[in-house]
């Protein structure tokens, strides 16, 4: 198993989703086992990866390396996706999840694969830092996902169009709560990761925050949006769905750039020391 | 004979137009059939008006007096008030045994929106009772009529076409109610009307254990008979606003000639009930609620009877193999309905002439008695058995081949002939 590398797993979650576009046309029971299969052993060859490098750095993968990091949230979004499938077959949650575990998997490449050498004294602090961040998108990407199928089955029902057997999308009240939550939850894990992140920085270099710095001001900026989201559905309990799934998908969305975007900008992790404000200071971090 | 049908169906014309064109009370029926007699005395007729068609059968002995398509559509014209040419182009018509082929597909629901719906059974007998009421069928239509129900027990004991989905209400909640609605057991529901179509819905909901159920109609006795049918709650047709803010399903089924919700009345109501999600079904033809009311905000889905076509014509590309099945029995029961209608068409002149006949061989029967005393009665008897045989014998090849040709159509030519060659009167 120590061969499988990214392209394993890329090329059989690609084609598990290129089998997945094909359901919007006809659904076959044979063809969701197959997408069903493909994902199955992508995910397998995924979980050897990460557990490869994890014992080649002797770190937990969360903090093995940035690209270690981008790779388990994709790991995460893809059980959840096998989680909801196997539940329920009809759903198609696969033409949504699916395109982000693959521009996830497709931006760690461009990640640092460098593995930390650092951690030392503050490794439950890094732990629950990156742990409380990964769990944290993952909830922005669920809530990404949710948002879009309410506004599309939201679409389809004020336009009175028939949903097509290939593809169909959960009620829009279930929508609606699942995203509630998918908020709710997300922004504390946030907020979690960004507070263990200034700990981390005032025990590490003691370096002030400078607020000029475009990564600090942008993912300051995104925590900002989902946290008014999360007041604002808390304090308005008759906002409707469509506004909340606009709102989320809005906010989660710029979160989600801000998060991948900066990583493959700055060829690290957003959170690794040159360029995040909640960083580990991992000192000697090999280049 | 002749038969003829005028019509527009959900196929042919839009809920706008046809909602305009139905005849949706009965005092506008009576006023219809009281102009129809008028304008066709010697017409037998019918109408049909449903939500998904508004039909008119005529049938008449003599096809010279038959309406035309264009009469027909003057009637609706002038019936209703709307130009000919609004009109004219969605209304379908048929003549002879196409209208017996039409009648059987409409009544055996083939041509129903939601395929296999019972209801159609119903409305096609409520419109021969209502037309019998008003004295404009007669034989013809009484048989054609007739014929359609024993052909729609047919297809529905032979084919699978009255199984599923097939009520109006179950096909929407099921595509789009069920689209918004996670559960429906914490939900309220309104039935606006008291009809077939209203207790179909409520039977589909009661099936599918919704919370609390409504029903208001503008004769509250229908209402309490029919919310204590179906577990729900009869409540004053005054209190229909208030009831809207606090539904979440509403399914309207009533035959009011005019909306009886409008737009400015619904916006007020979604400003005092919020904007949750509300489904709106309106099976009125003409509508119960404003169409502009599905804009007064994101959360409200409303639908007519139009908004389920696709769902329904889904649902009849996945049970062609039926739809063939029930058209094959349809093809059957046509022809042997027509041989039935030409048969009789032929039947007084048999009947006539075999009593010419018999009559003829009576008198020389009687005459050869008065002749033949001395013979035993025996003899006598044999004699007359001989002559009937004879008479029958020779009666045979004209009647058969008047038979025969009656399988293929009226025998229109063979029949003057009979009647010039035996001086045979109608």
């Amino acid at each position: 198993m120590g061969n499988v590398t990214i392209y394993c797993f890329l090329a059989s979650y690609g084609v598990a989703f290129a089998l997945e576009l094909t359901r919007l046309l006809k659904q076959g029971a044979i063809r969701q086992l197959v997408v069903l299969m493909f994902v199955c052993a992508g995910f397998l060859a995924h979980t050897f990866l990460l557990w490869n490098h994890s014992q080649d750095a002797d770190l937990p993968p969360l903090l093995s390396s940035s690209q270690d990091w981008l790779l388990v949230l994709a790991w995460m979004v893809t059980g959840f996706f096998l989680f909801i499938t196997v539940c329920d077959r009809k759903l198609s949650i696969g033409v949504f999840m699916l395109p982000l575990v693959l521009v996830l998997v497709a931006s760690s490449y461009f990640v640092s694969d460098a593995t930390n050498t650092t951690l030392t004294s503050e490794r439950g602090w890094s732990m629950l830092h990156a742990a409380s961040l990964a769990l944290g998108s993952v909830g922005v990407l669920v809530g990404i996902v949710l948002s879009l199928m309410y506004l599309l089955q939201h679409r389809r029902l004020r336009r009175g169009q028939v949903a097509s057997t290939g593809f169909l999308l959960p009620n829009l009240e279930r929508l609606a709560r699942l995203n509630w939550w998918a908020v709710v939850i997300s922004v504390p894990l946030l907020t979690t990761g960004m507070v263990t992140g200034l700990v981390l920085l005032l025990l590490g270099t003691g370096d002030g925050l400078s607020l000029a710095d475009p990564v600090v001001a942008l993912n300051g900026l995104s925590w900002l949006g989902m946290a008014g989201v999360f007041v604002w559905m808390l304090l308005t309990p008759r906002a409707t769905g469509k506004q909340v799934a606009w709102r989320t998908l809005l906010t989660c969305g710029f979160l989600l750039l801000t998060l991948v975007g900066l990583s493959v900008l700055t060829g690290s992790h957003a959170l690794a020391p040159e360029t995040a404000m909640w960083n580990v200071p991992f000192e000697g971090e090999i280049p | 004979m002749s038969l003829q049908v005028v019509y527009c169906n959900y196929q042919t014309t839009e809920l706008d137009l046809r909602e305009r064109l139905a005849f949706a009370t009965s005092e506008q029926l009576s006023s219809a059939y009281q102009q129809l007699r008028a304008l066709f005395p010697s017409s037998e007729a019918v109408v049909l008006s449903t939500c998904n068609r508004v039909e008119v059968y005529t049938a008449q002995d003599d096809l010279q007096e038959a309406p035309t398509r264009g009469e027909l559509a003057d009637f609706f014209s002038r019936f209703h008030g709307i130009p000919v040419d609004d009109f004219c182009e969605g209304l379908s018509n048929q003549s002879g045994p196409e209208v017996a082929r039409h009648l059987f597909r409409v009544c055996s629901s083939v041509d129903s929106m939601v395929l296999g719906e019972p209801q159609i059974v119903s409305q096609v007998k409520q419109a021969y009772r209502v037309a019998e009421e008003n004295d404009a069928c007669g034989p013809l239509t009484n048989a054609l009529f007739q014929g359609a129900i024993r052909v729609s027990k047919r297809v529905r004991s032979e084919t699978r076409l009255a199984e599923g989905r097939v009520s109006v209400a179950s096909v929407a909640v099921g595509e789009f109610a069920r689209g918004i609605f996670e559960r429906f057991d914490d939900k309220s529901v309104l039935v606006i009307g008291a009809g077939e179509m209203a207790e179909e819905a409520l039977q589909y909901l009661q099936q599918d254990g919704v919370g609390e159920v409504w029903v208001v109609n503008r004769t509250q006795e229908r209402a309490e008979v029919l919310a204590g049918q179906w577990g729900g709650k009869a409540c004053r047709f005054e209190d229909l606003a208030a009831l809207i803010e606090r539904a979440d399903v509403i399914i309207s089924a009533t035959s009011a000639v005019d909306p009886l919700v409008e737009l400015s009345q619904f916006s007020e109501i979604r400003q005092r009930s919020g904007d949750r999600p509300v489904f709106i079904l309106d099976l009125g033809t003409p509508r119960d609620f404003e169409p502009a009311i599905g804009d007064v905000d994101e959360n409200v889905f409303l639908y007519d009877v139009d908004a389920l076509q696709e769902t329904c014509d889904r649902n009849r590309r996945a049970r062609s193999g039926e739809i063939e099945q029930a058209l094959s029995i349809i093809d059957d029961e046509t022809d042997r309905f027509m041989q039935e209608v030409y048969h009789r068409a032929t039947g007084p002149i048999i009947k006539q002439l075999r009593e010419q006949w018999r009559e003829v061989s009576d008198t020389e029967l009687q005459r050869l008695r008065g002749k033949l005393v001395h013979l035993p009665e025996e003899d006598l008897g044999q004699i007359e058995q001989s002559v009937q045989r004879i008479v029958n014998k020779l009666l045979h090849p004209p009647l058969e081949t008047l038979k025969d040709e009656a399988r293929e159509g009226a025998p229109h030519g063979l029949l003057d002939a009979l009647k010039q060659l035996f001086h045979i009167k109608d």
